[in-house]
């Protein structure tokens, strides 16, 4: 046989269905077993930060990946989840188990009420709209220290025991395998999502919302479900963060521009539009932090450079490579 | 000299050329039209020309000069004037604001420019008089008269119209193919493509018919006009 | 809280000299922001680093190299304008060139991650620390009960010159009209000669030119370090949103508002919720008038 015939004929297996859930297995496995094996908590640290920053991410795929909304406040909105659910559980004693819910709530509720008011906006404007909501939030958190110790720093209950498993700050895992198994819901309803008749709408709204809406497409309800249905998945997540972080404070790090600088470059190097991309550009991005962490501010002017170069070169970021290793 | 068209092959992608080997020539002092049905290239032969498209093979030569790879704002300096499809005026500037702009490669220049306005004044009365006015709040017909004005303060030898009858009612269409005349009466070089087959065919010298991007029929005015019921109808 | 303040003319006055100060730096602030926005359709995010750059060459001309200050803003000014010409063709340029309908909300990324970039090349240039001046020049002006310093009075001045000239540039030099032209009609100013490529390296030259006048000018206020930029950007943003889409003298105005009502506010609460103010308005007017305070046009922004 000659050397192209061999190779396509692996090319085929490759991409052949059970390699592929060979694949995924694999992928699983190392997410399962790595930071166990390891033991190191630096580096099941770096894990949770980087499944957490993925799974963000991926809902901000959502938005703007499958309908072309851009939410420039998105760290505004993870501080709702984080601060629903601590508050809840410091002022009025609410189980972290249902903060997780409640966080999730209240952000849909934001998010419901933000979508409403940039109905009328295009692209841009809605980017500058939701900039300015997310600034609004984290400031009236910082200026209300009576209520949220702003800037003092609000301290976090742990979550409590559940099955025996015990949740202390000190077990790590715990709070990993709690993530993995939030991410996996998170990302198989969104995977479903953008598969069901609403990810086709969410599409056809990205592409050309006139179009869409002369169809008879009620462009309104499906922007609104978007929007709303990824706050209440970034609520919960910013609801685990506080109870995983254990501290929170309302710095711009933390959650404001900064924060989502950093989730919407994972989004974009990963690929818009293809949910699975941002986790692996997530670990990719984490992985380089860390390993450039001794140079500082070098880091930053990486990911300030892999943005500008995707944004030039690569416009579908990781997902380019997707055909070779899929 | 004229304008001369060579087996221009051109499109907007690679794979879908939309002229597949064009020829033309647009006579000094003459006015040619380009007739055809939708979708036969007629607007995309005027874009190649003035740049806006390169051509994939061909040439276009302007009084002997190939000028296929130049860009359009370099056209002007060549001597070849461009009237767009559709709205092209500068609304929220004046009407002299909209004509100074029309000299901008003479900008420098200040004698030459008044003469230039003087001398378009002369000729549009009526621009002279709305002068001050913002552009945008023009009739229609005076909109097209301001763009036909502005296109002849450089003094081109050459002038493409793309469809300047499109959008305006009968008697404003009237009052820009009078414009047209007058423009051809000043001996100025015109190609022009315009969906008014009767209008364009009224004020031609000579007259190309395409389809799917290619030459189909030719000739002068008069024979054209003969066969013109047949050519319509292939059309349909 | 006594109510009757609200309306004691002392404080009005006060409130109205110290917001003009306030108003004339978010104008000059903003004029660049806006400009760029109304003749290229780009949100240069990165503004606030333009404006960075800025203060960090003021700071180095007069401090370091103890020239007098009127040459330190010129050299901002200057430094940036060709910078700003520089990012333009080599980043924006690029990207317009590739990118297809969106590239507009794309750009606006690209200047994030351009804002990322600058930011940290700054910090890592220059440190963290803050590298300011006490003041250009000294000593206040006593008008009754109002103290208004030499040294805001000069930058009112200043912030009011340029803008004027500003204005007479767009409206009276034959680039200002060709500007203009490319914003109204890019494919028409394209047909009548003018390079529709160096008219926006051009424009974006100038927005940067105007944002390193800023930080030069205002130097005794926002010092020079890394993150100063912050502040300016979300006033500048705020600005073009209310004073509308390209309307470089509604965002002035709306500057000059905006300072006032911040003036008004900083008597009666702290600091911190002006920035409230700020973001809850900016919400308001996109809600309520998308198109802008000042804008004639009902832009179309859904």
């Amino acid at each position: 046989m000659t050397a192209v015939a061999v190779n396509s004929r692996a090319a085929d297996l490759w991409r052949s269905t059970p390699v592929r859930v060979l694949k995924v297995l694999f992928l699983i496995g190392l997410l399962i077993a790595v930071p166990p094996l390891i033991d190191s908590p630096y580096i099941t640290r770096i894990f949770v930060s980087a499944v957490m920053l993925g799974v963000l991410a991926a809902i901000f795929d959502l938005m703007i990946g499958y309908a072309g909304l851009i939410n420039f406040g998105y760290a505004g909105f993870t501080a709702v989840g984080a601060y629903t659910a601590a508050l809840g559980t410091f002022h009025y004693g609410v189980s972290p188990w249902a903060g997780l819910l409640t966080g999730g709530l209240a952000t849909a509720f934001i998010g419901l009420v933000t979508g409403v008011i940039s109905l009328r906006l295009r692209g841009l404007y809605v980017a500058l709209l939701t900039f300015f909501v997310g600034e609004a939030i984290r400031f009236s958190i910082s200026n209300a220290p009576e209520f949220t110790r702003g800037m003092l720093g609000l301290s976090v209950r742990p979550f409590p025991e559940l099955l025996g498993i015990d949740f202390g700050r000190g077990n790590l895992l715990a709070y990993y395998y709690l993530l993995l198994l939030l991410a996996a819901a998170i990302m198989l309803l969104l995977n479903w999502l953008v598969r069901s008749r609403y990810g086709l709408a969410f599409e056809a709204i990205r592409e050309d919302q006139l179009a869409t809406q002369s169809l008879g497409l009620n462009t309104t309800k499906y922007k609104l479900y978007n929007f709303t249905i990824a706050s209440f998945l970034a609520g919960v997540m910013g609801a685990f963060y506080a109870y995983y972080l254990g501290i929170l404070s309302p710095s711009p790090e933390e959650f404001g521009v900064y924060r989502t600088v950093e989730i919407l470059t994972i989004t974009y190097v990963g690929g818009r539009g293809t949910l699975w991309g941002s986790l692996f550009a997530a670990f990719l991005l984490i992985g380089l932090q860390e390993y450039f962490r001794s140079i500082g501010p070098w880091r930053l002017v990486i990911y300030g450079s892999l943005l500008i170069f995707v944004m030039l070169f690569a416009r579908r970021g990781l997902s380019s490579f997707k055909k070779y290793l899929w | 000299m004229g304008l001369e068209v060579k087996n221009i092959v051109a499109g907007y992608t690679r794979e879908v050329p939309i002229l597949n080997g064009v020829n033309l020539v647009a006579k000094d002092g003459q006015v040619t039209v380009i007739l055809g049905p939708n979708g036969a290239g007629k607007s995309t032969l005027l874009k190649t020309i003035y740049g806006y498209l390169t051509p994939q093979a061909g040439e276009v030569f302007h009084d002997g000069k190939r000028i296929e790879n130049l860009k359009p704002n370099q056209m002007l300096r060549e001597g070849i004037a461009y009237l767009l499809q559709g709205h092209s005026i500068f609304p929220r500037m004046t009407v002299e604001e909209n004509l100074e702009l029309g000299g901008w490669i003479m900008r420098d220049d200040e004698k030459r420019m008044k003469a230039a306005l003087q001398q378009v004044y002369e000729r549009f009365p009526r621009l002279k008089e709305k002068r001050s006015f913002l552009a945008g709040i023009l009739s229609g017909g005076e909109q097209r008269m301001l763009e036909i004005a502005r296109l002849t303060m450089t003094e081109p030898r050459t002038i493409l119209l793309d469809e300047p009858s499109v959008g305006l009612m009968p008697s404003l269409v009237d009052e820009v193919y009078e414009e047209i005349r007058k423009l051809k009466e000043a001996r100025y070089t015109i190609l022009m493509v315009d969906q008014n087959v009767r209008k364009s065919m009224s004020i031609a010298d000579y007259v190309y018919a395409l389809a799917l991007g290619e030459n189909r029929y030719e000739g002068p005015k008069a024979e054209m006009e003969q066969r013109l019921d047949d050519i319509v109808r292939e059309w349909i | 809280m006594d109510l009757s303040l609200l309306l004691d003319p002392y404080i009005l006055t006060e409130v109205l000299v110290q917001g003009s100060v306030r108003g004339a730096m978010y104008a000059l602030m903003a004029a660049g922001l806006s400009l760029i926005f109304g003749i290229m359709g780009v949100n240069n995010f990165s503004h606030g680093e333009l404006f960075m750059l800025g203060t960090y060459v003021m700071f180095f001309v007069t401090v370091i190299l103890g020239w007098p200050w009127p040459l330190g803003i010129a050299l901002a000014a200057a430094v940036l304008f060709f910078f700003g010409m520089f990012l333009e063709r080599t980043l924006i340029d690029t990207l317009r060139r590739k990118a297809g309908r969106d590239w507009v909300l794309d750009a606006f990324i690209l200047t994030i991650g351009m804002l990322v970039v600058m930011q940290n090349l700054a910090l890592i240039s220059f440190g963290s620390e803050r590298r300011g001046v006490t003041g250009l020049i000294s000593g206040v002006l006593v008008w009754g009960p109002v103290i208004v310093s030499y040294e805001r009075l000069m930058i009112l001045g200043v912030a009011s010159a340029v803008g004027l000239a500003l204005w007479a540039f767009i409206r009276f030099s034959s680039l200002g009209k060709a500007i203009r032209a490319a914003s109204q009609n890019p494919e028409a100013a394209q047909t009548l000669g003018i390079n529709i490529r160096s008219i926006y390296t051009i424009t974006f030259g100038i927005g940067a030119g105007l944002a390193g006048l800023a930080g030069g000018l205002l130097i005794s206020i926002y010092p020079a370090y890394p993150t100063v930029g912050f502040e300016p950007v979300i006033k500048s943003l705020a600005c073009v949103i209310l004073g509308g889409l390209g309307n470089v003298p509604g965002a002035i105005l709306a500057a000059m508002l905006l300072g006032i009502i911040e003036a008004y506010s900083a008597f009666f609460m702290s600091a911190g919720w002006q920035n409230v103010i700020t973001a809850g308005l900016v919400v308001l007017i996109l809600i309520v008038r998308p198109s802008g305070l000042f804008s004639s046009s009902k832009v179309e922004r859904a």
